[in-house]
């Protein structure tokens, strides 16, 4: 299948008929579309399930049930009622015999005809099956699972980031679905919303529909694009995934306030498209669509707290004095939770890097969308973790499409300032990083200039695999070997541990020999 | 008969355009709106201006916040020709209509959006308007008509309606401008 797809790239390629073929913008209908996607390796589960299944937001008693009824995957509007009548089941064993809740949801074209459907009633800690049924069709089944309560000697979770369709073959998806995890976290950069970048096969193993995404429509049929990847689907229903996001679902290092008409249009048809697309609970808070509410505190018993942050929504501009990456209610919600927080593990899930990062010593940050751009919020929120003294804090990250270990600490620039917790900033699934000769030249260059950095790698694409008990936090590198091979095999490039009440990480000892940029303690 | 309370800004305190701390019939859930008549002059719209037709005397403003936004929780009728085993059965179709604008050239804007729950309240149908931008008001100040309507689903109790006002540059004043909102149900002979 590979080299079948491969061989029919480069065919295309060099009889330059990609033009003709892969782009789904030059006035093919949407079946065409879909053959052409289809022969160049994206693949649909039958209609019309297409995009699969998915849960997401597990709690003792409830998950979120999702589908889409989407027979052509590429239509703007889908060739079905108005209102279709979806079906789900709920069972305690793969076959869906033993069946603890059913019931019916109405899919509306005004949502794209997905469904969310908050299940409860559901028993702590254990596993469920679940499918849908509608217009005489049954969905794929789809695995999930409650969060526990009371004592939890052990979880493992997974985090994914940055999935550019073009930029390779969802290797780290197929492995995060066969991980033994309890649950999976995205950090965003589950789209991107710019065109076609061309290049196919030499340097991209496939592209984009068309053109820059701007309407509804355009964001359906983007997301539709992305879930042609069957390990994407084979990983959202294998596990529940707790969601957040960052700019590409909407549009590079954008600010969700201050916006004009055009962009607000643009805003809120990527939200609703994101929305239709995501096993996401939404509307317990005071708000609506077409703005989805992120940002959630949850509990894995009494193991561990995630707390997920929305660093898009609310953020200000950049580089204000008076500036804000979490938005004054959120922030003030995150800071009350901190006064609050049990005895547990504290898992932020935060789109974009919280450390500081100078890219050489006496530079300038290199990024002011991360919190870089937001220093005077990340001081308190940061000074109020240490004043509340909240231990054991991990934030995991997403968007830099490279690998980081970070110490973090109130302030960055004072090394005796207080150590509050550890960064983990994952590799990205396909998401192009810098050349291998960026990587080799600034990372000890960035290493000398951001005392508090711990370990750079740049080199590879990925996930991590969080391993956490009541005495230690272990994160684990996992890479694929080649991003142009759909079933790439996955390794450990190296762990780092966090143990409890102990504020700083270490790297395996197994491990630190693994290939790497920088590495404080080498 | 229209759902919304007050989408005509013509009930409680307001007049000026300064902004008011409460709303008949909304819940000021971010920022302060001003609720303002026509004839006060000084660049807002004017009975003159782009609008609707029968505008009484006042339109919402989103004041002087960056962003302020309004919301009302709308029971749908429990019986009747658009009651709960009408909606049920498939046989009811919602129209959501607003006057939105804003000033000459300027982004500032304003969305309205209604969203259908189930007895639960989970999001099972979405309709959004505008913000309408210059180019879509000719690049003057008024108020222009967006309307949606689709069919209500089966198991819809409630809609929330939401009012979204945001201002874009450097000013104080937030000139998104809403007036003439209304939700509306209809019976159809059956289902579609």
């Amino acid at each position: 299948m590979t080299v079948n797809r491969r061989d029919l790239l480069k065919a295309a390629g060099v009889a330059g008929a990609l033009g003709a073929v892969w782009p789904l913008s030059v006035g093919l209908t949407p079946a065409q579309a879909r053959e052409a996607a289809e022969q160049l390796g994206a693949r649909y589960d039958p209609a019309p399930f297409t995009l699969g299944v998915a849960s997401g937001d597990p709690q003792p008693s409830s998950v979120v049930l999702w589908t889409r009824l989407a027979p052509e995957p590429f239509a703007a509007e889908q060739p079905l009622p108005e209102v279709v009548e979806v079906e789900w089941t709920v069972a305690a064993d793969p076959e869906l015999r033993r069946v603890v809740a059913r019931g019916k949801a109405p899919a509306s074209a005004t949502l794209g005809h997905s469904v969310h459907i908050p299940v409860t009633g559901l028993e702590a800690g254990r596993h469920y099956w679940y499918a849908f049924k509608a217009l005489g069709r049954t969905s794929r089944v789809g695995r999930t699972r409650t969060a526990p309560l009371g004592n939890v000697s052990k979880v493992r979770f997974a985090a994914l980031n940055c999935q550019a369709f073009h930029d390779g073959y969802y290797a780290a998806h197929r492995a995060v679905a066969r991980e033994d995890v309890d649950f999976v976290v995205h950090l965003g950069d589950y789209i991107y919303e710019h065109g076609q970048v061309g290049g196919v096969p030499e340097e991209h193993v496939r592209d984009h529909d068309g053109p820059e995404v701007l309407t509804l429509a355009d964001y359906r049929k983007r997301h539709a694009l992305y879930k042609g990847d069957p390990s994407l689907r084979e990983a959202h229903a294998a596990h529940p995934w707790f969601l957040t996001w960052d700019d590409h679902e909407v549009v590079n290092d954008y600010s969700g306030t201050g916006g004009g008409a055009p962009f607000m249009q643009r805003r809120a048809a990527a939200y609703q498209a994101w929305f239709e697309h995501m096993p996401h609970r939404d509307s317990f808070g005071g708000s609506a669509l077409p703005d989805p509410e992120i940002h959630r505190v949850r509990k894995w018993g009494d193991l561990l707290e995630l707390t997920v942050l929305d660093l898009r929504s609310y953020r200000s501009a950049q580089n204000l004095s008076d500036g804000t990456i979490l938005g004054a209610e959120q922030k003030s919600w995150l800071k009350q939770g901190i006064d609050k927080a049990p005895d547990a593990w504290h898992v932020w899930a935060n789109s974009i890097m919280l450390s500081q990062l100078r890219g050489r010593p006496g530079g300038s940050y290199m990024f002011t969308d991360q919190w870089d751009g937001f220093l005077a919020e990340r001081k308190e929120v940061l000074g109020h973790v240490h004043a509340s003294g909240l231990e054991d804090l991990v934030v995991i990250t997403g968007d830099w499409h490279s690998a980081f270990v970070d110490d973090v600490r109130v302030d960055f620039d004072d090394t005796e300032s207080p150590l509050v917790g550890t960064e983990f900033t994952a590799h990205s699934v396909t998401s192009g990083a810098y050349s291998a000769d960026w990587n080799e030249t600034n990372g000890p260059l960035m290493g000398k200039a951001n005392p508090h950095l711990k370990y750079f790698e740049g080199n590879r694409y990925g996930y991590d695999v969080y391993e956490v008990t009541p005495e230690r936090f272990s994160a684990h590198m996992r890479v694929i070997g080649d991003r142009r091979d759909p079933k790439s095999p996955v390794t450990t490039l190296t762990t780092f541990h966090v143990d409890r009440g102990e504020a700083g990480s270490y790297e395996d000892e197994g491990t630190k020999g693994s290939p790497a940029q920088y590495r404080r303690d080498a | 008969m229209n759902l919304v309370v007050n989408g005509d800004a013509e009930a409680g305190p307001g007049g000026t355009a300064e902004p008011v701390p409460t709303v008949t019939g909304w819940k000021v859930v971010q920022g302060a709106p001003a609720l303002i008549d026509y004839s006060l002059g000084g660049g807002y719209p004017t009975p003159a201006d782009p609008g609707p037709e029968r505008r009484g005397s006042r339109f919402f403003s989103g004041g002087d916040s960056p962003r302020t936004a309004l919301l009302q929780d709308v029971a749908l009728p429990a019986r009747g020709a658009t009651g709960r085993a009408a909606v049920d059965a498939g046989r009811v179709r919602y129209a959501v209509t607003g006057w939105l604008g804003g000033y000459a050239a300027q982004e500032d804007g304003v969305r309205l959006s209604v969203e259908f729950r189930d007895s639960r309240g989970t999001p099972i149908a979405l309709s959004v308007l505008g913000p309408v931008t210059a180019a879509e008001r000719g690049g003057k100040t008024g108020l222009v008509e967006r309307t949606a309507e689709a069919a209500v689903p089966p198991g819809a109790r409630t809609a929330r309606v939401l009012l979204v006002f945001t201002r874009t540059g450097s000013g104080t004043s937030n000139d998104g401008y809403a007036d003439a909102l209304s939700l509306t149900l209809s019976a159809t002979g059956g289902r579609r």
